[in-house]
């Protein structure tokens, strides 16, 4: 069952990007569009939006690793692991909640880091994974999305992100205790 | 808010590195101007062409904890090392850290000022009766201030990844944009809303029902489920680009992009193709095992995410940035 749906998923992907444009050109000749000309006048927003987001995507990343250089993450993680202990969370997996939202790489780090210690089918392992699976990289997808039309008062965006990925957090601790304990 | 972080992640990153510099100096942590002494198995001797001696250098692991601290080496320290002579008489000591080098200089490695190569100077060398030892006093080159070096290298470092990321974010854009302005053009678009509607509708409630932001949306959404990170970056920047149409006050976030966000931060994912290459790589049993643990716990942030937008964009600090906008 899960190896189905594996294939499927997988053939989806595989098929999808194909797919869209014999779709969505497709469509346009059947509907006369122009194809060429009208695709070459909505590409030339690439270049604009692409270039509109960097000022966003310095502050942001640049904030984010003066944190993780300085080493205030393992400071944090030493703080809070015994409470985090307390609801069933190893504390070698604090590292992976703590810095999944704030980093893709370094949260790949982090995942490879406690499988290459921890082995992948342990408890550590597998939890460090699912957490990996569960959550995006917030702080980046706000700083891209934002930035590219110029949003500079968030509102209620941060509070919302991070309720988020702390629900994600929660119920992978809570799903593979319950599963793989 | 983002202020209020933005600034928290700067300032505490500013303030844990001067502390652990701080606290590495206080604690002696490198042993800056103390000298060492070691034995120096000779391997060349220096001869006319090469004014080298190149050996290794030997120290149990007690006599190597002694002068940096418990817990610096974990075994028999042996360090390839070369010692040479300048012409005013003065030797200096260069070490290659690699693999097998201890703890404690392999961190030192990691911040000297060429990476890997620790240099010192030689105090004195006494060469042993058998000729193939010598005992050798030597300073290493100091080690100071590691963690505000290494904030300052990565502030310029991120800075310059970040115009990489955006950069290399062209040619996807441009591709997917032109593919959804022919979409846009032919209809197709307004098909694939009005299909939606009974679904995004409950979900936006703010956006028009035929509004093509709810298009992009819903292709950004699907994109990201089936992994396509290429084609999701894309179409949800399209879709912020609709939804920033209907913002009444430029420059503050909707709610409708927020809770947008929400759905791409809580990151639904059916096939989290990253983890599970990674397990497959660490030599996993099953790397596919935690699909279903994945979905459970993007499900959740997800639907954690989009109700945390419904209540919170109702709070009066949130709710006053948007209506000042409109008066």
């Amino acid at each position: 069952m899960a190896e189905f749906f594996r294939a499927l998923i997988n053939t989806l992907a595989v098929a999808a990007i194909p797919a869209m444009f014999v779709v969505f050109l497709g469509w346009g000749i059947l509907k006369k569009v122009k194809v060429y000309e009208v695709f070459v006048e909505g590409a030339k927003e690439g270049f604009t939006t692409a270039v509109r987001i960097i000022p966003y995507l310095v502050a942001m990343l640049v904030a984010i690793g003066i944190f993780r250089a300085s080493g205030a993450l393992e400071l944090l993680t030493r703080l809070l692991a015994p409470v985090t202990a307390l609801i069933g969370m190893p504390p070698e997996t604090l590292s992976m909640v703590l810095m999944r939202p704030l980093s893709g790489s370094g949260s790949l780090g982090v995942m490879t880091e406690l499988m290459k210690v921890h082995g992948p089918d342990s408890l550590i392992g597998i939890m460090a994974s699912t957490m990996y699976g569960s959550s995006e990289t917030t702080f980046y997808v706000l700083a891209v999305y934002f930035g590219s039309v110029g949003i500079k008062e968030t509102r209620h965006a941060v509070p919302v992100g991070l309720i988020a990925d702390v629900a994600g957090m929660l119920a992978a601790v809570w799903v593979v205790n319950l599963l793989f304990r | 808010m983002l202020n209020y972080i933005w600034i928290s992640l700067i300032a505490l990153g500013i303030l844990v590195a001067a502390g652990s510099d701080i606290a590495d100096e206080v604690g002696d942590r490198y042993r800056n101007g103390v000298p060492l002494d070691v034995r120096f198995e000779v391997a060349k001797r220096p001869s006319p062409l090469r004014a080298t001696w190149e050996g290794t250098i030997v120290l149990s692991e007690g006599e190597f904890n002694t002068h940096y601290g418990p817990g610096a080496a974990d075994s028999a320290v042996r360090q390839g090392a070369i010692i040479s002579a300048d012409g005013s008489g003065r030797s200096t000591v260069v070490i290659a850290v690699g693999e097998s080098s201890p703890f404690r200089w392999k961190e030192m490695g990691r911040h000297a000022a060429e990476k890997d190569r620790l240099t010192g100077s030689v105090v004195s060398m006494k060469l042993g009766g058998d000729g193939d030892t010598a005992s050798v006093r030597m300073v290493m080159e100091p080690v100071r201030f590691v963690k505000l070096k290494a904030v300052t290298a990565a502030a310029l470092d991120y800075a310059a990844t970040a115009v990489q990321i955006s950069i290399g974010l062209i040619g996807v854009m441009a591709l997917w944009l032109g593919i959804m302005k022919v979409a846009e053009e032919a209809g197709l678009l307004k098909i694939i809303t009005r299909l939606l509607a009974p679904f995004t509708h409950r979900l936006f409630p703010d956006v028009p029902p035929d509004h093509p932001a709810l298009a992009a949306m819903i292709m950004n959404i699907a994109a990201n489920m089936l992994g396509l990170n290429n084609a999701a970056t894309p179409m949800g920047l399209k879709a912020m680009e609709e939804l920033n149409r209907l913002n009444p006050r430029l420059g503050t976030a909707t709610n409708a992009m927020v809770t947008f966000l929400a759905i791409n931060t809580g990151g639904l994912v059916l096939i989290p193709a990253t983890a599970i290459a990674v397990r497959a790589a660490a030599g996993s049993a099953n790397p596919g095992i935690i699909i279903g643990t994945s979905i459970i716990g993007s499900g959740c942030a997800t639907i954690a995410g989009i109700a945390a937008s419904r209540i919170l964009q109702r709070l009066p600090r949130y709710r006053r940035g948007m209506e000042a906008g409109n008066g």
